[in-house]
């Protein structure tokens, strides 16, 4: 199983779109707020050179936004 | 199969369309496009009756529910053509085409750019357009917002909570905001610095943004040297399925209706952000009501019109046997 991490703030309809894409689809991930964690927020823009939410990181390729078709071939699913 | 209605967008308007034309029994299906509209990406939404305050994503959700509850069908496809024989409507989306006796254009408006050398390879990068979405992210930080409008006001508001300085950035006279969220705005103190008559000439940076340079100085300087910078400078709607039916503009580029929704063109209806009905006063409200009147209009219409698609829609053999 993918090993997935997505750095979000609380009020981004993306990230909200995403977990409910993963929710549906019955993926689980870690979630990293970076409003109040800094460290997230560095290691966010470390890995995605941007301070866009969502980044969704499935084992190290790098997803900025929802964008579903690319979320839907990294993770294997339809 | 073909819909009685197919609703394109999925912002307030869409949605109450949906629900509307779901209590008329009527075969729908809403392309939800970019869920929720600007709704969904406007945070927390205190002037929507029945609710106190509610998160504009939950409330997009909330009205889904109502209308598929009703029986509309939600496609997750975006809308790229249409066709037009009389009153029937061939629509492509992804690599599927669908038909429909009648439409409803509720694709809501584009978010408008500045229009600045660098601002599109910055975007993500200190230059954002949503700031319920990426406002948290400069935590701590100093932005600078670009408008002088409501959105404006209501982002300066909510990014406060995080950021360490803003700076307010006026094109005219004066902030024109609701005298609730001005309030709240005035609370903030030195927090926010609104700079009035004041416009961004250039956005600097080679990775990231470095600084704006203003058309006035402040403190001295053109530079405002900022971490991230927030555009809410309006918006404009998003015509280009309406032209392509032939669908009338008004004079600012409005899709052109009537009292009822309808459009010069049978069979097509408009509500929400495309339609100018209440000029700069674009709500949720008013986009919920547009919705519903044109939904009704799709009904009424449908009353009259609901089986010519149908025989349109057959082989032409079997489509003069019938009609016989």
């Amino acid at each position: 199983m993918s090993k997935i991490t997505i750095y979000t703030t609380p009020t981004c309809v993306y990230c909200k779109a995403t977990k409910a894409f993963f929710k549906e689809n019955n993926v689980s991930y870690e979630e990293r707020d970076v409003s109040v964690d800094a460290k997230a927020r560095d290691e966010m823009i470390a890995k995605s050179n941007q301070m866009g939410v969502p980044v969704i990181d499935i084992d190290g390729q790098i997803v900025t936004g929802f964008d579903k078709a690319r979320l839907q071939a990294l993770i294997g699913i339809k | 199969m073909i819909y009685d209605l197919i609703i394109i967008g999925s912002g307030a308007a869409g949605l109450s369309a949906g629900i509307y034309s779901g209590r008329y029994r009527m075969k729908i299906a809403i392309f939800a496009g970019e869920f929720g509209g600007e709704t969904a990406k406007a945070g927390a939404i205190e002037n929507y009756p029945g609710f106190k305050s509610i998160d504009g994503y939950e409330l997009m959700e909330k009205m889904r529910d109502q209308a598929k509850d009703l029986g509309a069908e939600f496609i997750d496809e975006k809308v790229t053509a249409i066709k037009r024989d009389g009153h029937c409507f061939e629509l492509s989306a992804g690599d599927k085409t669908y038909q429909a006796n009648a439409i409803i254009l509720a694709v809501g408006a584009e978010r408008k750019h500045l229009g600045l050398p660098n601002e599109k390879e910055l975007t993500g990068r200190g230059v954002h357009y949503c700031v319920t979405c990426d406002g948290p992210v400069y935590s701590g930080k100093t932005i600078a917002m670009v408008g002088g409008g409501d959105a404006s006001v209501k982002g300066v508001n909510l990014a406060a909570e995080y950021v360490k300085k803003v700076y307010l950035i006026v094109r005219g006279k004066e902030v024109i905001a609701e005298p609730i969220n001005d309030e709240q705005l005035k609370k903030l103190g030195d927090k926010v610095e609104v700079l009035l008559e004041t416009e961004v000439k250039e956005i600097v940076g080679k990775e990231k943004l470095e600084k704006l340079v203003l058309s006035k100085p402040y403190h001295n300087s053109a530079d405002l040297i900022v971490d991230g910078v927030f555009v809410e400078i309006g918006a404009e709607p998003s015509v280009e399925l309406a032209k392509s039916l032939g669908v009338d503009l008004d004079e600012y580029g409005y899709v052109k209706a009537d009292n009822m929704m309808r459009t010069n063109i049978d069979g097509v209806f408009a509500a929400g952000d495309i339609v100018n009905h209440f000029g700069r006063f674009k709500q949720d409200i008013t986009a919920a009501a547009m919705g519903a009147v044109a939904a009704t209009s799709a009904y009424e219409d449908h009353k009259i019109h609901g089986d010519l698609c149908m025989l349109h829609a057959i082989p032409p053999m079997q489509s003069k046997i019938e009609v016989k």
